[in-house]
């Protein structure tokens, strides 16, 4: 299917080119906003996105492939990313891990048949006073327990998105 | 000027030169891989640490600049150790197939390893990290990701050089690997370089893996005929045969060799090289092909015309006009071919693809003759019914042979060079068997110097212009190459 | 002492104006670019980030005769495992930073800055979006602030999932649009830059005690703290203790009173072990050498390490060495850019040995061979990743060398930590 970067996206993408003195400089907010719309980044949307920045496609898949947050297939709805850095683990993040990979029935990098949740288990996210953490889409949620984790799934399963602070 | 010390060796540089060229420049070889000179400066590979007198921390040469008074070791035991562990690194995750891997003899792996590390690995075999071994990225190249120690040369040859970018290097840290669009072909027309100055088996020639060990290879400069702008490059060969054309990096012309050039060689050997006569489409031996064409040149003598060819040396040219004044007597000859020049590319392939326009004027300014479009014109109207010419020069006429049916007498290399219209063809060896001399689109004086025999039986042109007048009754006196060229001028 | 940063009511610009902000701009923008330069020199700031610079003097080596667009550039990426003070400031005072980069913006002559956010911090983006716009609405950024005639444009930027970039040359490539990997120095961002252009480069933290040091006074600053480690600094703590989190503290306070007093100490039944006191990339210390020591650049360094981001992780009794500092290898093998020869390599290499010693397969030739891995990674590539992975690398074996040779030994931890993780 041939992708085509909408007239919405691109008024969106003029004012954050604008930010910048080189357009070139927009390529990763740019690519974010692309993985917001579609949850991940395709093949299609980097040649479309190399065209339009007027970037070698090269280079659009060598910045793809170098950060970790864009998502090369789609993810589920719910992407969870369980921090396992260190203090995260002594705060029992693989226990954490394990317990989600029971639950969902999925290893680390799968998502479940249903597309409801992507299992991930990601380096520090910057929020060691609330270990373990565990990120959901862009949300955080902190100090999550066995019981926390489980309230948080039910409520995932139905469609209730939880507050996080 | 800055004045630097190298393990105790003072030069002054100019201002800029980094360490690692001045330590060049006084003769200390600093073992480095992802610097080359032609390409930005990476300082990925960290091979060519030094100690600079007052840092704390080891430089790397290539990108540090020269400084007045600065102090530099590169042998100190410091430095050694910098390197042993360099190598170390690069060596865990790199393959074990030194024995079938293509780069060996000429390996930056294997060299340095030897030079300046013989440890050995304590890295256990089972751990390497793995990645794409061998596949096919456009017509020239093979790509072994995990031979790749990720010194960016290509990546940057593709972004800087041809500027076409399909390099890069995707993912991070050692699961990184180099890669282009899935499904494309990497075919920029100087992929062959990247051959060249991948500092191990990466990056290997499809033509030439698995042909030859380089450490048979014998080594002939020469230039490069695929077009006017006449690269220097030196021919690789052994018992013979030709195996591969690399660059001779000259500050004149050229760094790089285009894919074009490099497959000039093919030729030499290729199935249809001619090594006898062709009348009509029959193969007769040469004698009798030379008494055939000689025969039709006699016929008429006020009738047959020389054409010079830009494909042909200066010294084949001069025997093409030596035949026209001297042994046919006519007044029809023509050395003159005017065409574009220039780089078209802005790289090296240039507007001509004939490699010695310059130097047919120079046989031109010595002999006279007439311009093309005379020539042209005498063949419409008839005054001309006999061509003499090289194969490829022939397509000048072409049209004026096929509205008059003038005949036509070509020398030939290979039969896919015949024109359609020829009748006599007559088989000569090519510039990788026998010297030539070449005026590249600069006006520079290039030499062509034999690496391999011509097949049996195949000689010089200008030997078989010597032989052409001899049958007309003319004494060219023509022994060598060099007897041609007593009354050309080079500038 | 009160908190300069980390204070209440100041969410928001109605609070944060209604508790005397953006006064100091206003002084800043009466004052000679240099004198703000100089009064923050005087006050002895040094860079939050990690590596302690001294601030003023990293916007002095902006060129004074260099011609086009000059950058100030706010490194939000934070990163380093055991770090988490500059989200808590993005949320609870991020017009500190504002402020603070309107005036560092003026004294370097920077009309655009950058904040560079880590990518995952989506929230905390458009919390700093907001508030900027609040403070364009005020005149407080954008054109001719204040009436001054000074201009300075300011927006964020999400990075998208790489701890190298907080590495100030790598963040610069990132928001180039390119990969986050470092460049070569020199030439220093100072000189050439942000799109070439000379560029400053500082910490959240850093930027935001600015407003304080110009409204109050460089000396008034350098008074807090300790000589040579002047002020305030945000130290963030996790690990065991009774109540983790961000505390502002003068720099020179003691790491003891900073476990025992300000965070209650450790939960009950846990024993200190160990304390990594500035980030993961700083060298571990014993329980014993963590509780002499006092939080300040010079106290630290002098007991062997650093202050680095301020990142205190604690570490108790139950936990194991090794298998510690296999999680911290697989985080710097993860992040490592693959530019340099013995990071790429090294980072994987320490990694699969710490693999083999946590998965008892390990011999005690595997110890050595780790240790002089990172030696030999250590002070050789581009960038300070390399050692950030040698640095925990070599002080756990020295410290704690009997719980590898243990492993080794194919036992799997001294006693009070087997059978734990």
């Amino acid at each position: 299917m041939a992708f085509t970067l909408t007239d919405e996206f691109k008024q969106r993408a003029e004012k954050i080119c604008a930010r910048y003195p080189r357009r070139d400089a927009a390529l990763i907010p740019l690519l974010l906003e692309l993985q917001r719309e579609a949850g991940y980044v395709a093949e299609e949307a980097m040649d479309a996105l190399s065209g339009y920045l007027g970037l070698p496609y090269s280079r659009v898949k060598a910045v793809v492939t170098f950060y970790t947050m864009f998502n090369r297939v789609p993810a589920g709805k719910y992407h969870l990313q369980v921090c396992r850095n260190i203090s995260c683990h002594m705060a029992g993040a693989p226990g954490l891990l394990a317990a989600l990979r029971a639950r969902l029935g999925i290893e680390e990098g799968e998502t479940t048949k249903d597309g409801l949740f992507t299992l991930s288990a990601v380096e520090c996210l910057g929020a060691c006073g609330d270990a373990p953490v565990l990120q959901v889409n862009e949300d955080y949620f902190g100090r999550v327990t066995a019981e926390k984790l489980d309230v948080l799934l039910e409520d995932l399963k139905h469609g209730k998105y939880p507050s996080t602070r | 000027m800055p004045k630097i010390t190298i393990d105790g060796k003072t030069a002054e540089v100019a201002k800029g030169t980094t360490v690692l060229q001045a330590a060049q420049a006084l003769g200390i070889v600093i073992p480095r891989y992802c610097y080359h000179p032609s390409l930005s400066i990476s300082g990925n590979c960290r091979m060519c640490l030094v100690e600079v007198e007052k840092s704390p921390k080891l430089l790397t040469a290539c990108s540090t600049e020269a400084a007045d008074g600065m102090v530099v070791r590169t042998d100190s035991d410091k430095v050694k150790a910098a390197r042993r562990d360099v190598l170390e690194y690069l060596l865990i995750n790199h393959p074990l197939d030194c024995p079938i891997c293509d780069q060996a003899g000429e390996c930056g792996l294997q060299d340095y390893y030897m030079e300046h590390s013989r440890a050995k690995s304590r890295f256990p075999q089972e751990d390497k990290v793995r990645r794409q071994k061998r596949r096919a990225l456009g017509p020239h190249l093979v790509l072994d990701n995990e031979r790749c120690i990720l010194c960016t040369r290509c990546v940057r040859f593709c972004s800087e050089v041809t500027k076409t970018s399909e390099l890069e290097v995707m993912e991070r840290g050692d699961h990184s690997y180099i890669d282009l669009k899935q499904g494309k072909a990497l075919d920029n027309g100087y992929t062959l370089n990247l051959a060249d100055i991948c500092p191990v088996g990466a990056w290997t020639s499809r033509d030439f893996r698995f042909k030859q060990r380089v450490w048979f290879l014998k080594r002939t400069p020469t230039v490069c005929l695929g077009c006017a702008t006449g690269c220097l490059m030196e021919a690789h060969h052994n018992d013979g045969v030709l195996y591969r054309l690399v660059p001779r990096p000259n500050a004149e012309t050229n760094t790089w060799l285009c894919d074009h050039g490099r497959m000039t060689y093919k030729a030499v050997r290729a199935g249809d090289r001619l090594a006898k006569g062709v009348i009509k489409n029959g193969l007769i031996e040469l004698e009798p092909a030379l008494r055939e064409a000689a025969g039709r040149i006699d016929e008429n003598h006020p009738a047959a015309a020389v054409l010079g060819s830009p494909w042909l040396s200066v010294e084949d040219n001069a025997a093409l006009a030596r035949l026209a004044k001297d042994a046919i007597k006519t007044e029809n000859f023509c050395f003159d071919f005017p065409g574009a020049q220039g780089v078209k590319d802005g790289i090296l392939i240039n507007e001509d693809p004939a490699p010695n326009a310059r130097g047919a004027r120079l046989v031109k300014d010595a002999y006279g003759g007439i311009a093309l479009e005379e020539l042209r014109a005498r063949i419409v109207d008839g005054r001309v019914k006999t061509v003499v010419t090289e194969a490829r020069a022939a397509a000048f006429v072409r049209d004026a042979v096929k509205a008059s049916g003038a005949r036509l007498i070509v020398f030939a290399t290979n039969r896919a060079d015949i024109p359609p219209a020829a009748y006599a063809t007559l088989p000569y060896a090519c510039y990788f068997e026998v010297p030539g001399t070449f005026v590249n689109f600069q006006g520079l004086r290039r030499r062509a110097e034999p690496s391999v025999a011509a097949p049996e039986g195949v000689r010089p042109l200008w030997a078989l212009v010597n032989r052409l007048a001899a049958y007309s009754g003319a004494s060219l006196h023509l022994d060598s190459a060099a007897d041609a060229l007593k009354e050309i001028v080079f500038k | 002492m009160e908190n300069i940063l980390l204070r209440d009511k100041v969410r928001d610009l109605e609070g944060y104006f209604a508790c005397g902000g953006y006064r100091a701009l206003k002084k800043a923008l009466a004052m000679k670019p240099a004198d703000v330069t100089e009064e923050v020199k005087k006050s002895g700031l040094r860079g939050r980030g990690g590596a302690g610079f001294p601030t003023g003097l990293k916007w002095s080596f902006i060129p004074k005769d260099a011609q086009g667009p000059r950058y100030l550039v706010c490194n939000a990426d934070e990163g380093e495992p055991g770090t988490f003070k500059d989200r808590e400031l993005l949320l609870k005072n991020p017009h500190a930073l504002i402020e603070g980069m309107a005036i560092a913006g003026y004294a370097i002559g920077a009309s655009r800055g950058y904040i560079y956010v880590r990518g995952e911090f989506a929230a905390e983006t458009a919390l700093l979006d907001k508030a900027i716009g609040d403070a364009r609405a005020k005149g407080f950024i954008g054109r001719n602030l204040l009436g001054s005639g000074f201009d300075f444009e300011l927006s964020t930027h999400r990075g998208a999932g790489a701890y190298i970039c907080g590495e100030e040359t790598a963040l610069l490539e990132s928001l180039e649009g390119f990969k986050g990997q470092p460049r070569l120095k020199p030439p220093f961002p100072a000189v050439k830059g942000l799109f070439a252009a000379p560029t400053v480069i500082n910490n959240v933290e850093t930027l935001a005690a600015v407003p304080a040091i110009i409204e109050r006074g460089g000396e008034w600053y350098a008074s807090i703290g300790v000589p040579k480690s002047s002020g305030t600094k945000l130290f963030c703590v996790s690990g065991p203790v009774d109540r983790p989190g961000v505390y502002e503290l003068p720099l020179g306070v003691p790491l003891r009173d900073l476990i025992e007093k300000t965070c209650g100490g450790l939960k009950a039944g846990k024993r200190l072990k160990a304390v990594i006191p500035g980030g993961s990339s700083v060298p571990v210390l014993t329980a014993e050498e963590a509780l002499k020591v006092n939080l300040d650049y010079d106290s630290l360094a002098a007991a062997g390490t650093m202050l680095g981001s301020g990142g205190v992780i604690v570490i108790d009794d139950s936990q194991c060495m090794v298998k510690l500092l296999q999680v911290l290898a697989r985080f710097y093998h993860h992040e490592s850019c693959g530019q340099c020869t013995p990071c790429r390599e090294g980072c994987g290499w320490i990694e699969k040995l710490l693999d083999r010693l946590e998965g008892g397969t390990g011999t005690p030739a595997d110890i050595d061979t780790l240790v002089s891995v990172a030696e030999g990674m250590t002070g050789r590539t581009i960038c300070p990743l390399a050692d950030a992975m040698a640095m925990p690398v070599i002080s756990f074996v020295k410290k704690f060398r009997a719980e590898f040779e243990a492993h080794a030994a194919g036992r799997c931890c001294p006693p009070e930590a087997a059978g734990k993780h």
